[in-house]
């Protein structure tokens, strides 16, 4: 950002324009899908599948690798021992050159990828070929934070299920790419919008929504997929109770500075504004199968930076939450920061794994990478935090309150872990994470709710004095102690990968992919891929050979190098 | 007769050529397109500072503020009044027929030293996290690439001021920190993106 030179400045700006103008087209231009191959055929991907996936190698069919998210590919063909040999198989270019977050699901040989602006393509995951390419019809609204972005398409029978910019559900032919049905999930005017990729169990569509920066309220919603009614809602501010227990520290114990007799002074006088309270939910939710419980992280307060308008605690924001799947009933809650004004909030998504629980005994817990910085790690039958790791960026002056000149404070709002997505070595009890380091000021600005537009209360800056890096960082689960880190030039988003073949893949914004001994932290292998290599790594096997895939296209969010295309890799 | 009318439409096509991306206008909108032309132009593209330019502009925002200015959350004086018989659908057509057009580019002469400035600024400042690289906005979030520099320097001017308030205080508090030189190294910088 602030480091970038002159020359790199103007080059990111010829991509941005090129892609503005791509983009108008892309919104405007025909909707509707075209075949370019006819795909040979499709295996549909059963429910018995969905819950085996953490233990095939050969497809990849949830946007994080199974339902509890772990990010864990079972393969070991590709390994710490002969990845430095690792070779471009091939490039598939999309038609949109805008950031990419898409997490593609691999079945039988068959790739769903997604660009920005809800694109999706069909193409064989051992070639590159393109089977068919679906544009969606993008209504006259759409309101989104932080790119028009998508992360990835949910597959269940012979199916496909995306969420849009403008708030629809749409279900695909996974064969054809032809749309079956489209649901409005909520009112885009409002500021909801999906970019998150779904999760499909027992013939339900879960999803939440974006909008903690728009006055939103949050929800968790599950529609029917075969034809897409709603089942259930789950609201992510409850209308009673949204004060919680006034809570004067976070959960690692700091003091928040709140003013607990005004907050309840104020919140006396009027409590309605939890319709607009946020707790938007941006990423995919796990689902523990044996318990039939959804288990998702819960996103900021609106607005982000001004809290006096919004007194109490602010359930269920900043918070991992878990619900019946069957009924969408509450079933447990922990918060990590009450009443946050500073968008530290939560948003990777939730991995399930067992850890040890504090007296040496294994627990199953849910594990999420805070904004904070911490991982923490939750029992995930009661949703007690058992721990916390250690800070894996830097920490100072928390919890200051934001100011109207602005007040230093860090982390930045972006993290720590942004909605990057960890992966897990279970075998070597380690958690990776993609880390920011972005020291910025807070500022704090009284406005009341405007209806639907980007709604802050305030702004964050960043310091043009101090430098700007990203950190992946290893953190023990049973510990959580810091095993190894390594920083990177720039900040990380995008998401991590590892494999059993004890390899961490991550990507960072300067095109760089690099490959990583899980167990050190050594660098093994890296290739350029030419724009900010932003998204979670998959990787799968077609004819017994495996792949590594990962999607170049930069980030919005923190406007790294545009791109369009999907980089996938083998050994020769 | 029959001569006239095919100079007519040579004429018509090597207007059409000139201007290749100039979208039609709806009949249900032209009275309106044109009172819009009278400051902006019929294109929304215009010489004069005072008015923005509204080619390229994203639908959303042309669409936001002209219910804004209905609702009495933004004020000009001139906009005041015009807005007052449109419907939603009037201004949700107006704001996609001027999105739909091409912004003409800039012919402002900036000053690299400005400029370079107000890059600096800009990306200390995060500008591109909602207008995007190359502020090329997105959804409510306007373009500014390419406008008017003396447009840029006043809305700034007036965020700070607090003259414009229609901007949910994330404006409002970006501009709260800036001197009267970063905004005018802003808007040079801006201004010429375009």
């Amino acid at each position: 950002m602030h480091m970038r030179s002159k020359w790199l400045g103007t080059v990111a700006f010829a991509v941005s324009a090129f892609a503005g103008a791509a983009s108008a087209q892309e919104i405007a231009g025909a909707a509707g899908t075209t075949s370019s191959k006819a795909m040979p055929s499709f295996a549909s991907v059963t429910q018995a599948m969905l819950e085996g996936a953490g233990a095939d190698a050969k497809n990849w069919i949830h946007p994080n690798g199974n339902y509890a998210q772990t990010r864990y590919y079972p393969g070991n063909q590709i390994n710490a021992g002969n990845v430095a040999k690792l070779k471009p198989a091939f490039v598939f270019q999309t038609a949109v050159t805008e950031s990419m977050e898409t997490a593609p699901i691999v079945q039988n040989g068959v790739m769903f990828l997604t660009t920005s602006f809800n694109h999706v393509y069909a193409i064989d995951a051992a070639t590159g070929e393109e089977y068919w390419h679906y544009k969606h019809k993008m209504g006259p609204i759409t309101t989104f934070c932080c790119g028009p972005n998508n992360k990835g398409v949910a597959v269940s029978g012979d199916r496909l299920y995306m969420g849009t910019l403008d708030a629809k559900l749409v279900a695909l032919d996974a064969k054809t790419g032809k749309l079956l049905w489209e649901q409005q999930i909520a009112d885009p005017e409002k500021g909801y919008s999906e970019t998150m990729a779904p999760a499909v169990v027992d013939g339900k569509v879960l999803i939440g929504t974006n909008g903690g920066e728009y006055g939103i309220r949050g929800f968790v919603k599950a529609f029917d997929a075969n034809d897409g009614h709603v089942l259930w809602t789950f609201d992510t501010i409850p209308e009673k109770g949204h004060e919680g227990v006034w809570a004067t520290k976070d959960a690692t114990g700091r003091d928040m500075h709140r003013d607990i007799d005004a907050e309840k002074a104020a919140l006396a006088k009027d409590s309605s504004f939890y319709q607009t309270l946020g707790g938007g939910v941006w990423m995919t939710p796990a689902v523990d199968t044996k318990t039939k419980t959804v288990i998702f992280v819960v996103g900021n307060p609106s607005p982000d930076l001004y809290g006096a308008i919004r007194p109490g605690d602010n359930l269920y924001t900043d918070s991992m939450v878990a619900v019946d799947l069957n009924t969408g009933a509450y079933k447990w809650h922990s918060q990590y920061i009450a009443h946050d004004v500073w968008d530290l909030d939560a948003t990777s998504p939730v991995i399930l794994t067992q850890a040890n629980n504090g007296s040496g005994k294994m627990v199953d817990v849910a594990i999420h990478g805070g904004k904070t910085g911490h991982v923490y790690v939750n029992d995930r039958a009661t949703g007690k935090l058992i721990r916390f790791s250690e800070a894996m960026i830097p920490q100072e002056n928390m919890w200051t309150l934001p100011t109207k000149d602005g007040a230093r404070m860090l982390p930045g709002a972006n993290g720590g872990v942004e909605w990057s997505p960890m992966a897990l070595n279970p075998k070597l009890r380690m958690v990776y994470a993609a880390n920011l380091h972005q020291p910025m000021t807070y500022h704090v600005e009284e406005v009341p709710y405007p209806g639907g537009k980007l709604w802050l209360g305030g702004a964050f800056k960043t310091i043009p004095s101090e430098q700007q890096w990203g950190q992946l960082v290893a953190v023990n689960i049973d510990t959580g102690k810091v095993v190894w880190k390594v920083k990177t030039p720039q900040p990380l988003i995008g998401g991590t990968l590892a494999t059993a073949g004890d390899v961490v893949f991550n990507g960072e914004g300067n095109g760089w992919f690099k490959a990583f001994d899980a167990r050190t932290g050594k660098e093994l292998w890296k290739f350029n891929v030419g724009a900010g290599a932003n998204s979670p790594a998959v990787s799968y096997m077609v004819n017994g050979k495996q792949y590594v895939a990962v999607s170049a296209g930069g980030n919005t969010q923190l406007d790294f190098k545009r791109g369009n295309s999907l980089v996938v890799f083998a050994l020769p | 007769m029959r001569i006239a009318l095919t100079l007519a439409a040579l004429t018509l096509a090597a207007l059409t050529l000139a201007a290749p991306a100039r979208a039609q206008v709806p009949d249900a909108i032209k009275d309106k397109v044109a009172v819009c032309a009278t400051c902006h132009g019929e294109t929304g593209n215009n010489d004069n500072p005072q008015y923005p330019v509204l080619a390229g502009q994203t639908a959303r925002y042309l669409y936001t503020e002209l219910q804004d200015f209905k609702a009495g959350r933004r004020h000009d004086p001139n906009m005041d009044v015009v807005v007052q018989p449109l419907s939603r659908d009037d201004m949700l057509a107006l704001a996609d027929y001027f999105s739909k057009q091409k912004q003409t580019p800039s012919t402002f002469k900036a000053d690299p030293a400005k400029a370079q400035a107000g890059q600096k600024k800009a990306d200390e400042t995060l500008c591109t996290m909602c207008h995007l690289g190359g502020f090329i906005g997105q959804n409510e979030i306007p373009r500014v690439a390419g406008q008017h520099y003396e447009y840029i320097k006043k809305q700034l001017s007036d965020f700070k001021a607090r003259r414009r308030t229609n901007d949910a205080g994330n404006m409002t508090s970006v501009a709260s920190t800036l001197s009267d030189t970063d905004i005018e190294n802003l808007a040079q910088y801006i201004t010429s993106l375009y």
